[in-house]
């Protein structure tokens, strides 16, 4: 298992965000967490990676648990990519300056050598030609697949997306949806929070649904959408289906 | 910022335009009377006359103020350069999460922002030579500037790094950068260039605070112009000219700001869409829509 989590939890306050959750990721799996607003979905997301900490339980990337802090952490921040709902580019720096900043700067590549690698990349996820221009200037669809390439050049275990269409103008969703349905094929490990069904079918091996903090089902996306066994989820898909 | 369209007004009607006409016109007429009365003021005591304001003209006593506005100068530069970047680090140390780095921070800060610079200076003047350490004019005017300049510029970097938004740390942590990589890479710059309108005030605080250096007799501008208006019995144009001067100065450095806004261009605005906009954070229903 490249990724393992046992029992983990996590509250705000009152709260419980994340109730006992037990979820394993495969090498090469590409898992899709649905469930409604609320239901710790994007808790589960910033755990793995420690933008939040856990209260119980553990979780171990490759075998190793979570290191709590300080270089190590760092080193397994590197090493597993995220993909922001707001996309969060830096907004003081190029479309290539973005990708290139972490392999300069944490895996110490000459600058040269990280741009070659940036523009192959942005060229992947289809932005090459804005490599120059700085967020500001580009559509939300083009930021998010920067983002995706910032991340890619990290060379990650596993990629993290939360909610990455969620702040797209609904014509630019496709072009992000392609460029992770195209990694998913080529055998990246990514655990995706999304309310995109279409990518559910498409690329997930896998649907986890939770809801209240807790993984209520996980099905194949063929078995969860066409005969979803807890009532929790039937709800939720119901919900969803008849607009 | 200074470029930004009308955002805090809505446009006006005919009536709102009608209005602000009279009330442009009443203020006009209000001012140029006021100025009329102390012109006039001034020439009934014979302020105006060309005698008074003969000295200003003469080599000597324009070499001597320019002394006075390059020891300003000076002291505002060794200032900034030290209180800035001071600052910033203080501000950086009290965002920390170790408390053994938080704590002597934050006192630092409540500590030299409560205190007036005139105290600050007093004790290198008067406190420290009983104590034996008798430091140049320059420093006696400066450290204490830095002292109280960087633990104010310490709160409004700090300011600036709480705005900016979290989700661009976050970003920096993502890729396996450490805080301090983060802040010096991601955060700093960005935040600078937020808050380069309130450096420029602040900037300009340092610039006045200089003119302390008469109870140092450190020869600033306000401190020679005070001298020569002495001398020359004519204190009141002195200190007219040494406004001027100031207010030249400052409109300087304002203008350096906007030239290096203008400079930076797009970088570093904040991205449309970005900051978790409000386009559909909910968006059920929508399904297969993936070409191919």
């Amino acid at each position: 298992m490249l990724l393992r989590m046992r029992g983990v939890s996590k509250s705000f306050g009152q709260h419980r965000a994340l109730d006992r959750v037990d979820l394993d990721l495969a090498r090469g799996e590409v898992v899709v967490v649905l469930g409604p607003s609320g239901s710790g979905k994007s808790t589960l997301c910033r755990c793995i990676n420690r933008l939040e900490t856990v209260d119980a339980g553990s979780i171990e990337l490759d075998g190793e648990p979570l290191p709590q802090e300080g270089k190590d952490l760092a080193r397994l921040r590197s090493q597993v990519g995220m993909v922001f709902q707001s996309f969060n580019l830096f907004a003081h720096m190029s479309a290539l300056d973005n990708v290139t900043l972490g392999p300069i700067k944490v895996r110490r590549l000459g600058r040269e050598q990280a741009q070659r690698r940036a523009m192959d990349l942005l060229e992947r996820v289809g932005v090459a030609d804005q490599a120059r221009k700085y967020p500001a200037q580009l559509s939300g669809g083009q930021q998010q697949r920067v983002a995706i390439a910032r991340a890619l050049a990290m060379d990650p275990k596993l990629m993290l997306f939360d909610e990455p269409t969620s702040a797209l103008d609904p014509e630019m969703i496709n072009e992000v949806l392609a460029v992770m349905v195209e990694l998913a094929a080529s055998g990246m490990t990514m655990l995706v929070v999304t309310h995109e069904m279409g990518f559910a079918r498409k690329a997930a091996h896998r649907v986890v649904f939770m809801d209240a903090g807790r993984v209520v089902e996980e099905a194949t996306p063929q078995a969860f959408f066409t005969a979803a066994r807890t009532e929790r989820a039937q709800d939720f898909l119901a919900k969803i289906l008849t607009h | 910022m200074s470029r930004e369209p009308d955002v805090l007004f809505d446009v006006l009607g005919p009536r709102g335009r009608q209005r602000t006409r009279i009330a442009t016109v009443v203020v006009v007429l209000v001012l140029a009377a006021l100025l009329w009365l102390a012109l006039r003021q001034f020439a009934v005591n014979g302020q105006l006359d060309g005698a008074k304001w003969q000295p200003f003209t003469s080599p000597p006593i324009l070499r001597f103020l320019l002394v006075g506005l390059g020891g300003t100068l000076q002291a505002t530069v060794v200032s900034a350069l030290l209180a800035f970047p001071l600052g910033a680090a203080l501000a950086l140390l009290r965002l920390a999460r170790s408390a053994p780095l938080r704590w002597p921070a934050a006192a630092y800060v409540e500590l030299f922002r409560a205190l007036p610079v005139l105290l600050l200076i007093y004790v290198f003047l008067l406190v420290l030579p009983q104590l034996g350490v008798r430091l140049p004019l320059f420093w006696q005017l400066v450290i204490p500037i830095v002292m109280s300049g960087s633990a104010s510029a310490a709160e409004i970097f700090r300011a600036g790094v709480l705005s900016l938004e979290r989700g661009q740390s976050e970003a920096g942590y993502s890729l396996g950068l450490s805080y301090w990589q983060t802040m010096r890479l991601i955060v700093l710059p960005q935040v600078l260039r937020q808050l380069l309108p309130v450096l420029v005030s602040q900037l300009i605080t340092l610039l006045k605070e200089t003119t302390l250096g008469y109870v140092v007799s450190f020869p600033e501008l306000l401190h020679n112009g005070q001298t020569l208006g002495e001398y020359t019995q004519t204190l009141i144009q002195a200190y007219l000219v040494v406004a001027l001067v100031f207010v030249l100065t400052n409109a300087g450095l304002s203008q350096l700001a906007v030239g290096i806004d203008r400079r930076l261009g797009t970088r570093g605005r904040r991205a449309p869409g970005s900051a978790g906009s409000a386009s559909g954070q909910q968006r059920p229903g929508l399904q297969v829509r993936l070409d191919a």
